[in-house]
């Protein structure tokens, strides 16, 4: 079980560090398409790290827990 | 001195380089420190981050340069250089009555309380229709909805030159009517010459001195 939650962490984790990579390059560079990669591309990919990450929380936690 | 313009991105670094560690090292979410360190690294600390870099590029697409690094505004740029003091852009930028470094969200932004954000909105779309759709040519590019005076009055409302120029009381109701958008600033016979990138041709520009940008 561990090695599923650790698994689903270091998804979320690759999600989100590559949202902010191309959040940080977008702001190297000032253009409309670098504003439109930040909204478009690294807002996306963060929030689905992170939201992957609460999801990975909560299903093993109840898969841990008998009364759930 | 030091760029403020690099918090935000000097901020993500340090928010990548955790996420990169835990994104290594999960194991580190066995024990209850480490459970506190992913949920911080890995949910707010993004968060913040994100919000941060989304107001840094809020402030960074007010700027001029922005604005006119779309090929497609070459001409608009050109149009604030025009040695003509009544093309009005001209004469505002020319004059410093617009911050030059945000000289065209000045102008183009709409005072109210979203007002940023939806002048945002409609560069996303022009963003695009540059990428997406039919550039039009710079002398047909027009906008959305015609210009609103409340833009204009943000700034001229109470001013003394404003109120007392003699133009403006040309008929007693004018101010009144300019106020409730009844009658634009830019009708003919007032304000009429605003970028008109259609005439660039023939005009003359002015060229600013060392000191200036």
């Amino acid at each position: 079980m561990p090695s599923v939650i650790y698994r689903n962490i270091r998804w979320s984790g690759r999600l989100i560090v590559a949202g902010l990579i191309v959040q940080m390059l977008s702001l190297l560079w000032t253009h409309p398409l670098a504003f439109v990669c930040f909204l478009l591309i690294g807002c996306p990919l963060v929030g689905a790290g992170i939201l992957f990450f609460l999801y990975s929380l909560v299903t093993h936690e109840s898969a841990r827990s008998p009364t759930s | 001195m030091f760029n403020t313009a690099l918090i935000p991105i000097l901020f993500t670094a340090v928010v990548v380089l955790l996420g990169l560690l835990i994104a290594m090292r999960p194991e580190f979410t066995a024990a209850r420190g480490g459970k506190i360190f992913a949920f911080v690294a890995l949910c707010i600390l993004p968060v913040v981050s994100v919000w941060a870099g989304f107001n840094a590029q809020i402030e960074r697409s007010t700027s001029t340069q922005f604005c006119l690094s779309c090929h497609v505004m070459d001409k608009f740029g050109q149009s604030l250089y025009v040695d003509d003091k009544s093309y009005i852009p001209a004469a505002h930028f020319q004059n410093n009555l617009v911050p030059r470094d945000h000289a065209c969200f000045t102008c183009h932004t709409d005072y109210t309380m979203f007002g940023d954000y939806s002048a945002k909105w409609r560069g996303v779309h022009h963003v695009i229709v540059q990428y997406f759709g039919t550039i039009p040519k710079p002398e047909d590019i027009k906008l959305y909805t015609p210009y609103n005076n409340r833009e204009c009055l943000h700034c001229h409302a109470g001013s003394r030159s404003y109120e007392e120029a003699s133009p403006h009381h040309k008929t007693p109701d004018l101010l009144s009517r300019a106020a409730s958008n009844q009658l634009s600033c830019m009708s003919s016979d007032c304000h009429e010459f605003v970028h008109d990138v259609g005439d660039l041709g023939s005009a003359t520009f002015w060229k600013p001195t060392a000191g200036g940008n």
